[in-house]
């Protein structure tokens, strides 16, 4: 008797132990994540909009202070001071979570466009770091192209 | 003790075979509008699916003794209200392509066939290449942009002066079906991340509110904390010959609020979607959310949230 019961007891345990081997969870996408010391959640930026290159397999978002923000809404091409605009891109990849979708992967470059008053013009400086962690690149070339792509830029849709 | 041990046997003998008796009705009507597609494709269906997803349910033996048969009758029930192979063609054929692409998640994040299912209908495992021709098939139905698509690019530049002349303005709060209201503070939330659904060719932007934003910076997100809001806003992608995408015309938010006891049915999240600009609510009743949590419930070790977060 006591046998019989060894052998149900047993089965039942070896049968509750045959549960699928829990896979390994990710909760943060740490590819995508920008380096704490940059401290970019105190630019106090909002999302604007968000683009895709399928060429180049990469993801972007662009941020804007609310003052850029509303200039931008405006469609005022002139740019004022005060104005703060970062574009932030990621090189994509295949989101884990879910098959038919793609997410950030490896952070690219974070670029910041600011604009002041200096001798009465309004100055636009451009920023430019590249790398996870965010390495600050002289770029000299491609400034002006890109301090135009960015302004150019209308605010996605959220009603 | 021998005699206890004997009698103690014939009266659970009597009782199972007493059980047998009662037996929920499993009908197999016809099919009338079955699922189609390259047969290599729906003989992996039919396999591994079809028993609990169509009304050609095959039952072994075995499945037919009580108690088992009550669990595979629960089994059908519940798997032929969510997917229903038989009555694929009813379904409007965009429904139908996005149905496929999450039956083919389902499969690839292991919810499905259920695991207590195939432990006994080992036949109904599907394996790696199997997985590889569903996703193969699904991928040759994702959506292909055409570059400068004129059509797009009005509707969105159409949309964009609306909302600009703040034509979007809403008087009265949408509210969903279940009681979720419209939050038109989402878009100074923080982005959590964004994604590219190249299944139906829309991109979305992840909002979390203030608490979903401090749950972040502090790791607390296993699980997210109560009051925790996050948005999911999409645009239609416009992509032009070179290959970059912008956003279009607005599709939808969608929201999930964190609240363990209120929406306990719905394991601690309430869902809602509102559609188009105007903010329609979307679902016709309260059971809307079966849908929501269907596809959420594979990420239950992520506390049924998709998104991994990114630290910005």
């Amino acid at each position: 008797m006591r046998n019989i019961i060894y052998i149900l007891f047993g089965g039942i345990f070896i049968l509750s132990s045959c549960q699928s081997g829990s896979k390994n969870i990710e909760l943060f996408n740490e590819q995508a994540k920008l380096p704490e010391t940059f401290k970019f959640d105190t630019l106090g930026l909002k999302v604007m909009s968000s683009y895709i290159n399928k060429k180049s397999g990469t993801m972007s978002t662009l941020y804007a202070n609310p003052f850029a923000l509303s200039n931008a809404l405006d469609g005022d091409k002139s740019h004022r001071a005060g104005e703060v605009l970062a574009l932030v891109t990621w090189k994509q990849q295949a989101d884990g979570n879910y098959f038919g979708a793609d997410v950030p992967g490896d952070l690219q470059s974070v670029e910041i466009i600011k604009s002041a008053i200096a001798a009465k013009n309004v100055l636009v400086s451009y920023k430019k770091y590249t790398g996870k962690n965010l390495d600050s690149a002289p770029d000299t070339l491609q400034q002006e192209k890109r301090i135009t792509y960015i302004f150019n830029q209308r605010p996605s849709v959220m009603p | 003790m021998k005699k206890i041990i004997i009698l103690t046997l014939s009266f659970l003998l009597i009782c199972f075979l007493f059980m047998q008796f009662f037996r929920p009705k499993i009908v197999n009507s016809p099919a009338s509008a079955d699922f189609q597609a390259p047969p290599n494709v729906k003989a992996i269906m039919i396999r591994a699916c079809y028993d609990c997803h169509s009304n050609a349910t095959s039952l072994r033996w075995y499945d037919q003794i009580v108690p088992v048969y009550w669990q595979v009758a629960a089994d059908i029930k519940h798997g032929r209200e969510s997917l229903n192979f038989s009555d694929w063609q009813k379904m409007a054929p965009a429904d139908q392509k996005s149905k496929l692409w999450e039956i083919v998640y389902q499969i690839s994040a292991g919810a499905m066939p259920l695991g207590s299912y195939t432990e006994v209908h080992q036949n109904a495992k599907i394996t790696r290449d199997e997985l590889s021709t569903l996703k193969a098939y699904v991928n040759s139905m994702a959506a292909v942009a055409l570059p400068d698509d004129t059509a797009k690019i009005n509707a969105a530049d159409r949309q964009y002066s609306q909302w600009r002349k703040e034509q979007f303005l809403i008087k009265q709060v949408p509210i969903a079906p279940n009681g979720v209201r419209y939050m038109p503070d989402y878009k100074n939330w923080q982005a959590i991340s964004t994604s590219a659904r190249f299944d139906n060719g829309t991109m979305r932007v992840i909002f979390g509110n203030n608490i979903a934003a401090a749950a972040v910076r502090t790791h607390h997100i296993q699980p997210w904390p109560d009051g925790t809001v996050f948005a999911k806003v999409a645009w239609d992608e416009v992509e032009d010959k070179d290959g970059n995408v912008k956003t279009g015309a607005f599709k939808q938010v969608e929201f999930m609020i964190k609240d363990k006891e209120k929406y306990a049915a719905t394991e601690g999240w309430g869902y809602a979607r509102f559609k188009t600009p105007k903010m329609i609510p979307y679902g016709k009743n309260a059971l809307f959310t079966t849908e929501c949590i269907n596809c959420h419930r594979p990420q239950k070790n992520e506390d049924f949230v998709f998104t991994q977060p990114i630290k910005h």
